[in-house]
């Protein structure tokens, strides 16, 4: 405690932090792309710890107090829980690619719809208005028992958070802004064992919310160019497509990372796979899927109305084949290619079925 | 409505579908057409184009008090029978409502700022070695700060139900704002010459994450007791900022945590004012929160930090800088005194000592 002269001895100046500051003399500097957080992990500051001991909620790389108080109960505190090699990437692309579902939809591009049409519409924004926050509940929840020394990673499950709001909050104004309304709920979203929000586990949650459940929406908004009715309506496909692929990167790049640096729950990961290979094409949450009636939707969509149900559904078989071929395409990416070879999986010879 | 809608589905020529669903097309039932709770709602973008609140029409507006349902239905939407539960644990509406949240969520959105781009970075120039630790040792402050308001944040964000989703929305780009200030603040850090400081011992910290009775009684510490705190020390930052760096990030965080605050404020008054026992509540929080933030006040790393920014160096920081310091206390006291009466608290009778002491200099 240095001495005061001026001040009342409460308000003495105290410098004895000063000496214990952490590592010093860092000047990171921006480079093309601005000053990311990849320019930042610098020297001590770019180490990440495999297993995390800070309880406290300090920022990485900063100078611990022994008498902070434990408030972090942070269930995931090792590296391989949550790691992607590219989270500083995805997280800044977040951040550059944000957009705005009031002013960045061309709104009057909106007319009168027929009745069938609008109301496959109207359904579809309901399933996904439904469904778009379970993507953002879910890493919301998840950036909570995260470590802070994970930064990266956290921040870009708070991009995250907030694309789903956006989606959540586009599809809302679709449905309420050409005549039509919400329609049911299809309740895909809900509470059963084995569903993204009853995970205890950050890569089974990652497996079924990144890899299966948002890729089978991200091939599918991919195709709004198909389905969508005017502008306004490709628009939002498009934009939603562009934040969803970086959900699914997420996915895809923890699990690489997974795979390669926890090998010992590589069985345990296929097991999850198997579970969604199981609803990929079955299940609720894929709105393309058999089981759906997004689907049906869908189909009268594609056709331009229900009268042309049967030219729509044709190209729903096409939506589906992508979804199928573009899913082989992440898990095989992620380090998982053996079990589309060695006969573990349906989706080779579901994906044929579809030729 | 349903009815029409029914029977314009019926009229589909169901004979020409294929039934087998392994040589064709599968007939579609269409049992969900024509079930909606309203139709024929065509809401037109304003000005400032299509806003959430814009959409708050007819039944799709109704906010009740109570929100039965567990699911994720979208309000105003068809529910299913069957589905069974998730654990929304908030379902009053005075539990975590606040009337300006569709207007909050808009404008953050709107207000999205860049670090990596948007920070003129070239402006930062060396600066002397104290107070150059002085911004680093403010920005590890800070950067706790907001870590903590994430966390509680999403801790609670799960937990709301979906009658409420204007505050799920505008929580999301809370949530969002909080990573952007670590990030800008980490970067402000790490790119001058110096290095984060040592962490907070955390009292306050402590105090807003284990306040797990109700989302309320997190906005009451959160933004009321320490949200007040923040604004002014950013407001005294950005008068004592080095550069432009600084002053953008300063300038940026404080727009973001003035929407933080105003969610949060309004919150309390609609608590306040739509559940009987919430004031009461809140004062008895408070007069514990007081302790534990006149307690981190006397630490002195805080303090000591700011009134070295405030006085250019440690030397000026022994005079004007520690007591212009001490004016933004005041001034912070001030404020959340005023506050507090606007939500109908009385804190001014039992305020904690070390506060007083702070107004009366």
């Amino acid at each position: 405690m240095s001495e005061a002269t001026e001040m009342p001895r409460e308000h003495e100046i105290d410098t004895s932090w000063m000496d214990n500051m952490a590592e010093w003399g860092i000047t990171a500097k921006p480079g093309k792309r601005g000053l990311t957080l990849a320019d930042v992990q610098v020297g001590s500051y770019g180490d990440l710890p495999k297993v995390s001991d800070n309880m406290t909620g300090r920022p990485r790389g900063s100078t611990a107090r022994p008498e902070a108080y434990r408030v972090g109960a942070y269930q995931v505190h090792t590296l391989s829980e949550i790691w992607l090699e590219n989270a500083e990437y995805l997280y800044e692309e977040a951040l550059q690619r944000q957009w705005s579902s009031a002013t960045d939809i061309p709104w009057h591009t909106l007319k009168p719809l027929p009745d069938d049409v609008e109301e496959a519409e109207c359904l579809l924004c309901t399933f996904f208005n439904e469904v778009e926050f379970v993507a953002g509940d879910v890493p919301a929840r998840w950036i909570a028992r995260t470590t802070p020394d994970y930064l990266e990673a956290r921040n870009v499950l708070s991009a995250q958070v907030m694309d789903e709001a956006r989606h959540m909050d586009v599809f809302r104004k679709r449905a309420l802004a050409n005549g039509g309304g919400l329609m049911r709920m299809s309740g895909a979203t809900s509470g059963f064992v084995g569903s993204i929000d009853l995970a205890r586990d950050f890569t089974e949650m990652s497996t079924r919310l990144h890899i299966s459940g948002e890729g089978a929406v991200l091939t599918m908004f991919r195709m709004g160019e198909l389905f969508g009715q005017n502008d306004a309506e490709k628009t939002m496909y498009r934009l939603c497509a562009q934040d969803e692929a970086r959900h699914v990167a997420f996915g895809v790049m923890h699990l690489r990372c997974l795979g390669e640096t926890a090998p010992e729950r590589r069985e345990e990961i296929e097991c999850y796979l198997d579970e969604a290979e199981a609803q990929l094409m079955a299940g609720q949450q894929n709105p393309a899927g058999r089981q759906s009636e997004s689907s049906e939707a869908l189909a009268v969509l594609l056709g331009g109305g229900s009268e042309y149900y049967d030219e729509g559904h044709k190209k729903l078989l096409v939506i589906r084949r992508r979804q199928l071929k573009e899913y082989m395409k992440r898990v095989i990416s992620a380090g998982f290619a053996d079990r589309f070879e060695n006969g573990r999986s349906p989706v080779p010879a579901q994906y044929a079925a579809t030729a | 409505m349903a009815d029409k809608l029914s029977s314009k589905a019926a009229s589909v020529d169901r004979e020409s579908k294929i039934v087998d669903p392994t040589k064709g097309v599968p007939e579609p039932k269409y049992d969900w057409r024509g079930l909606t709770n309203e139709w024929g709602v065509r809401v037109i973008p304003g000005p400032h184009g299509l806003r959430l609140g814009d959409i708050n029409v007819g039944s799709y507006g109704e906010v009740p008090d109570y929100w039965q349902d567990q699911t994720r239905r979208p309000r105003g939407s068809v529910g299913r029978p069957g589905i069974p539960p998730l654990p929304y644990s908030l379902r009053s509406k005075h539990e975590l409502w606040a009337e300006c949240s569709a207007d909050l969520y808009e404008e953050a959105i709107q207000r999205r700022w860049i670090p990596a781009t948007e920070v003129p970075w070239d402006s930062l120039k060396t600066l002397p070695d104290d107070i150059e630790k002085a911004v680093c040792q403010m920005c590890t402050e800070l950067s706790q700060s907001a870590n903590t308001e994430l966390e509680i944040i999403t801790y609670w964000q799960d937990r709301m139900s979906y009658g409420y989703f204007e505050v799920k929305q505008y929580l999301a780009t809370a949530t969002f704002d909080c990573a952007r200030q670590l990030e800008a603040l980490r970067k402000r850090a790490l790119s001058n010459g110096g290095g984060l400081g040592i962490e907070s011992r955390g009292r306050v910290n402590r105090i807003i994450l284990e306040s797990s009775g109700g989302w309320t009684e997190a906005v009451v510490y959160l933004y009321l007791l320490r949200g007040t705190y923040i604004t002014r020390l950013l407001t005294g930052l950005l008068s004592a900022a080095h550069n432009e760096a600084e002053a953008f990030i300063y300038s940026h965080m404080l727009e973001d945590h003035a929407r933080h605050l105003t969610y949060g404020y309004d919150h309390l008054e609609y608590a306040s004012t739509h559940h009987d026992d919430a004031s009461l509540i809140m004062g008895t929080l408070l007069a514990v929160g007081e302790a534990h933030m006149a307690a981190e006040l006397k630490e002195g790393v805080v303090s000591s930090a700011m009134a070295i920014i405030f006085g250019g160096g440690i030397k000026g920081a022994r005079t004007h800088g520690m007591e212009r310091y001490l004016v933004l206390v005041r001034d912070f006291i001030n404020d959340y005194l005023a506050i507090c009466r606007t939500l109908g608290i009385d804190r001014e009778k039992s305020l904690h000592p070390v506060f007083k002491r702070y107004l009366e200099g």
